[in-house]
């Protein structure tokens, strides 16, 4: 069976690169599995049922929701201005306040996707206003969005927790450092290029400035506080969270600021599952895909294979990168996770290495495809907003992966980076 | 008459997908309310996933009824037109075959769980296992459809960019 399963991943893989939507080759490639290793062919519609027959799942479609509820309802724009006023006045200033918005954006939202379309359009829009290229705004905002599924609450480190059996909470605390570590690369990049650039600067708002910004999105602001405070108080599961944060968002927007309208809920509703659905259909084949891989004893083949070919914990985490890099670079994070955790975590326990740091290691390899061609979701959601071809995005976001790659070397050689928080706060 | 059939089974889609984001956010919220007042509710787990299947079928369909699902482009954009509608051609094929085999299969599931109940609701599970099969029908009929597009641009007597009648070379 391992061998029917290497033939039909190489077909398989030929498919997606001639052109084959993503989605159905793996539900093809899970039936030919099936009707030539002679078994019953209902196993694989029961399979992709299973895969979003998931409580944790719920988080997706709900965090996307809240991110569409933010955007309507214009709370995105409390966040920016007050992120501008606080770090406008240095060179860059639009550009890093960019970064700013995303980080505080992403302590409200689990997804890189969310994150983007939330703020994203309002940071393309100012930085274009004041001269920036529309791929370098277009590239920082997409750069930016990857720190969403990083700082917590994050939808992949849900799915990672379920899947490996490894807590969520641990996760949540172990995504804090490496997400706000990636914000400040970015901000040292912006630096750089700033100068190169020529971006300008805006004058000091001034205290009074950034306090009034503050007092005006405080609402906004203090819902990562809420989020996680729910969380690690156990008044909430961090799927139920995602809810928490859909009403509080439609709070904001009907009681707090007043900006959202009944008739506006419909399209923010149905916009939700048409984003949900490219991502959940990947979800539904990558589950049946994943069981044939199980059912063929692929993880069992692999892990010793693994260990005894690679000695080292720090050449196989090495070796862990370079994968995940590639792989996604061709496939969507929660549907690469659900086939890569059983063969990875398994072989990573065995060297030795806290499955946390792995963890975090892997959803931080598999963000980066998003924002990477030739499927980087984030990438096609900026450029769409920022008017440009997904040609000249992919090409201009190439600058903006060194800074996030060297954080990914970081966090990957040095385990204390994600794990000294949890450690902290929860204990070992 | 068929854009019509086409153009009221998408609304219909979009409302009924819009229904069920809405109502599986309040049956998470109202698990929380009520074990926050000491009351939990058994089956707004169970309730939640169900919803789930239905939102991620409903987003599926969605997707696929605007060809928005993710694929490489990169080397099929490069061949010639013809050869470009005549490989397209094939592909949705296999996509019209992949249709009748959720189909088939999804009713055999739907068939076998007739007599199944739900943990904690009165719900025959087969209504979990429904939506696959209607996803593998519409997923059939909009792979014909999509076929037959592509076969007219692989066959047109021009060949050109211009003659587009639905699947488009980018």
């Amino acid at each position: 069976m391992t061998t029917l399963i290497a033939q039909i991943g190489a077909v398989w893989f030929l498919a997606i690169l001639a052109g084959f939507p993503l989605f159905a080759s793996m539900a093809l490639a899970s039936f030919a599995f099936v009707i030539f290793g002679g078994l019953n062919p209902s196993i694989v519609p029961q399979k992709m049922i299973q895969a979003v027959n998931s409580f944790p799942l719920v988080a997706a479609p709900i965090f996307i929701l809240m991110g569409n509820i933010l955007t309507a309802a214009r709370i995105n724009d409390k966040i920016v201005a007050f992120a501008q006023t606080l770090v406008g006045w240095l060179r860059g200033g639009y550009a890093h306040a960019s970064i700013v918005a995303s980080m505080i954006f992403a302590g409200m939202v689990g997804s890189a996707v969310a994150d983007a379309a939330g703020v994203g359009a309002i940071e393309i829009k100012s930085m274009k206003r004041v001269g920036y290229r529309p791929e370098t705004a277009a590239s920082i905002t997409a750069a930016a969005a990857t720190i969403g599924p990083i700082i917590p609450p994050s939808l992949p480190m849900v799915i990672y927790g379920v899947s490996a059996d490894v807590s969520v909470g641990r996760l949540f605390l172990a995504g804090f450092v490496p997400g706000v570590l990636m914000g400040l690369s970015l901000m040292v990049m912006v630096t750089v290029i700033a100068r190169r650039q020529g971006f300008g600067r805006e004058p000091f708002a001034g205290f009074g400035a950034i306090w009034r910004t503050f007092r005006d999105g405080i609402w906004a602001l203090l819902a990562p506080v809420i989020l996680l405070g729910g969380m690690f108080s156990g008044h909430f599961t961090p799927t139920e969270a995602a809810a928490v944060a859909a009403f509080y968002s439609l709070f904001l927007g009907f009681v707090v600021y007043r900006t959202l309208e009944v008739k506006m809920l419909p399209g923010i509703l149905i916009e939700t599952v048409e984003t949900t659905g490219l991502v959940l259909a990947l979800v539904m084949a990558a589950g049946a895909l994943g069981w044939c891989l199980s059912v063929s004893r692929v993880p069992q083949t692999l892990t010793p294979m693994i260990v005894d070919t690679i000695k080292n914990p720090l050449m196989f985490l090495l070796v862990c990168n370079l994968v995940l890099l590639v792989v996604g670079c061709f496939m969507e994070v929660l549907a690469a996770m659900l086939i890569l955790i059983p063969i990875m975590v398994p072989a990573a326990i065995k060297f030795g290495i806290d499955p946390v740091h792995f963890g975090v290691m892997m959803i931080m390899n598999l963000i980066l495809g998003t924002i990477h061609p030739p499927i980087g979701v984030v990438l096609f959601v900026t450029s769409r907003i920022a008017e440009i071809s997904f040609e000249t995005m992919s090409r201009a976001i190439l600058p903006w992966l060194i800074p996030l790659l060297i954080v990914l070397a970081m966090v990957t050689v040095w385990p204390p980076l994600t794990l000294w928080l949890p450690n902290l706060l929860m204990g070992k | 008459m068929i854009a019509r059939i086409a153009s009221m089974f998408d609304t219909g889609l979009a409302w009924a997908a819009g229904f069920l984001a809405a109502l599986l956010t309040c049956v998470v919220m109202l698990g929380i309310v009520s074990r926050g007042f000491g009351e939990p509710l058994i089956w707004t787990d169970e309730v939640s996933r169900f919803l789930m299947i239905w939102l991620a079928v409903a987003g599926w369909l969605m997707a696929s009824r605007k060809r928005a699902h993710i694929r490489i482009r990169f080397f099929h954009d490069m061949l010639p037109t013809r050869l470009w509608g005549a490989s397209e051609a094939v592909m949705q094929s296999a996509l019209v075959l992949c249709g009748i085999l959720l189909a088939v299969f999804g009713f055999e599931l739907v068939r076998r769980n007739l007599d199944i109940e739900a943990t904690t609701v009165p719900l025959a599970m087969s209504w979990v296992y429904l939506p696959i099969m209607l996803a593998g029908l519409v997923m059939t009929v909009q792979g014909a459809i999509e076929v037959w597009e592509a076969a007219a641009k692989a066959f047109s007597r021009s060949g050109s960019d211009d003659d587009q009648i639905g699947a488009q070379k980018p």
